[in-house]
């Protein structure tokens, strides 16, 4: 087995400074054939740079800190609130969204790190439990979005046959509930097919990282599955959750279509 | 506007606007139970507004509406849209087929009542023949009969019809006319017909309601209707 990337983190700078080459590259290609994205990716760079060696600064302290387990809980909540708000914006016209958005990030994506805990499929390390928690959470905000903003377009395109559900004595459950499944199943599609072709197009990300850290390729793949089950599994009730919830902002008490759509 | 005790309907007051426009602007209506009104008046003089206030797909900005004697936002919507059913001018078809359509109504409530879907589709004037077809490949007339049976396969007690023969073949107007006007004899409903066709209102209705820019002007026996052909 390998030992993974072979030179330590302050080498590691170096060897960063120098890979920038490719950054100038960038810049030069942009400003001698006019792409005018110079500007635009040196501020990225720099932003989400920092971002990241913030992240790696606290998840540094967070590996070596005792008593790590209490301020991982801050953590967990800050990524479904920040989940929640970043999938509600998305679906901007709805007003409130994250009120449905929040929970169901925080359920889809606290239920399948539970079942990982439980199968000791991530071990209740700081090493293990914030990247998971970080792709559970990022993933179901992702399914979030895209469930909503299909259940809108559906709510939209069909008020006149849900007027005419409700007029007929149907409920917002009844009348939703064609929009809801298909809404669901458009949600989880993309995973479902990245699924398919798992390993032949791409290595995907946690694949991917568990390899260049010197993993043994059939247990990366076995994790790769445990992240996809992760996903889908998470994205399921996260999808079902929100637009179970958005009954209650697209229709009045009195069952009626709500006005903002 | 007599007969309080005996009236189904009692409209009050009614006012309802959209953004800044007032559609209704203070409806005084009494409907009488077995009786069928014809609600006339130009467009954007709030027939329809009025006819969705009754079954509650939306409420009205002031005002009531006493339904059986009880201000219809105390009901269950359900409950109410079940008793006071609307068939709206556009007739959107539901995904599937024409008994599918029709025996709607009943599956929400758990129990198909295969008799009463025949009968409903009969007594709309519609063919058995149809029951299997996809009720979205229909003609424009037949999805209207399609819609009206649904509405009758509730067995609801007040029918809200908006311009039940809009987009209907000429030569067919009459017959659908009938055809309602047998229903509501058959199972002694209360009907409110909205309708922009005057002479229909004298033909089907016992009394007329002529509204004008969301008031109700005068209420008449169909029969004392003066109409100089225009509003």
């Amino acid at each position: 087995m390998s030992e993974g990337i072979p030179y330590t983190w302050d080498e590691g700078l170096i060897i960063l400074a120098s890979v920038m080459v490719l950054l100038v590259l960038v810049i030069l290609i942009s400003i001698w054939r006019k792409i005018g994205i110079a500007k635009e990716y040196t501020y990225a760079m720099i932003k989400g740079g920092s971002q990241l060696a913030f992240t790696a600064l606290l998840l540094n302290f967070l590996f070596d800190f005792e008593y790590w387990y209490l301020p991982i809980w801050i953590l967990i909540g800050a990524m479904a609130i920040i989940g929640g708000y970043t999938s509600a914006r998305r679906a901007s016209r709805m007003p409130n969204a994250h009120r449905i958005t929040t929970p169901s990030i925080m359920a889809g994506g606290s239920l399948v790190l539970v079942v990982l805990a439980l199968t000791r499929a991530m071990p209740l390390r700081p090493q293990f439990i914030i990247p998971l928690a970080g792709m559970a959470f990022g993933n179901s905000m992702t399914i979030c979005s895209l469930a909503l903003n299909r259940l809108i377009r559906e709510f939209e395109t069909n008020r006149p046959a849900l007027e005419t559900m409700l007029s007929l004595g149907a409920g917002p459950k009844d009348a939703m509930e064609q929009y809801a499944r298909m809404s669901v199943k458009a949600a989880l599609i993309p995973n479902i097919d990245s699924l398919k072709t798992l390993g032949i197009i791409f290595i995907p990300g946690a694949m991917a990282g568990l390899l260049i850290a010197g993993t043994n390729p059939i247990l990366a793949a076995e994790y790769q599955i445990i992240v996809y089950l992760m996903i889908v599994g998470g994205g399921v009730i996260t999808s079902l959750m929100v637009v179970t919830l958005a009954r209650k902002l697209l229709f009045t008490r009195s069952m009626q279509l709500s006005d903002w759509v | 506007m007599g007969g309080g005790h005996l009236s189904l309907i009692n409209i009050i007051g009614g006012k309802k606007r959209f953004g800044k426009k007032w559609v209704l602007r203070g409806i005084d209506l009494d409907i009488e139970r077995g009786e069928i009104m014809a609600l006339v008046g130009p467009s954007g003089s709030g027939k329809s507004t009025l006819l969705r206030a009754l079954n509650r797909l939306m409420d009205l900005d002031s005002g009531s509406i006493n339904y059986r004697g009880k201000d219809i936002r105390e009901y269950d919507p359900v409950e109410l849209r079940r008793s006071a059913v609307l068939v709206p001018q556009e007739s959107v078809m539901l995904e599937g087929s024409v008994f599918d359509n029709v025996s709607y109504g009943q599956r929400l409530k758990g129990d198909v009542d295969e008799e009463l879907v025949g009968r409903s589709i009969r007594d709309a004037g519609l063919s058995m023949e149809l029951i299997e077809r996809d009720a979205g490949k229909l003609s424009g007339g037949e999805k209207k009969r399609v819609a009206l049976a649904r509405a009758l396969a509730i067995e609801p007690d007040l029918l809200l019809l908006d311009e039940p023969t809009v987009g209907v073949d000429p030569k067919r107007v009459k017959k659908v006319e009938r055809t309602i006007l047998n229903i509501r004899k058959k199972r002694s409903l209360t009907v409110i017909w909205v309708t922009h066709d005057v002479p229909q209102a004298m033909r089907v209705s016992n009394r007329i309601a002529n509204l004008k820019r969301g008031k109700v002007r005068e209420v008449t026996p169909a029969s004392d209707f003066r109409w100089e052909g225009a509003y």
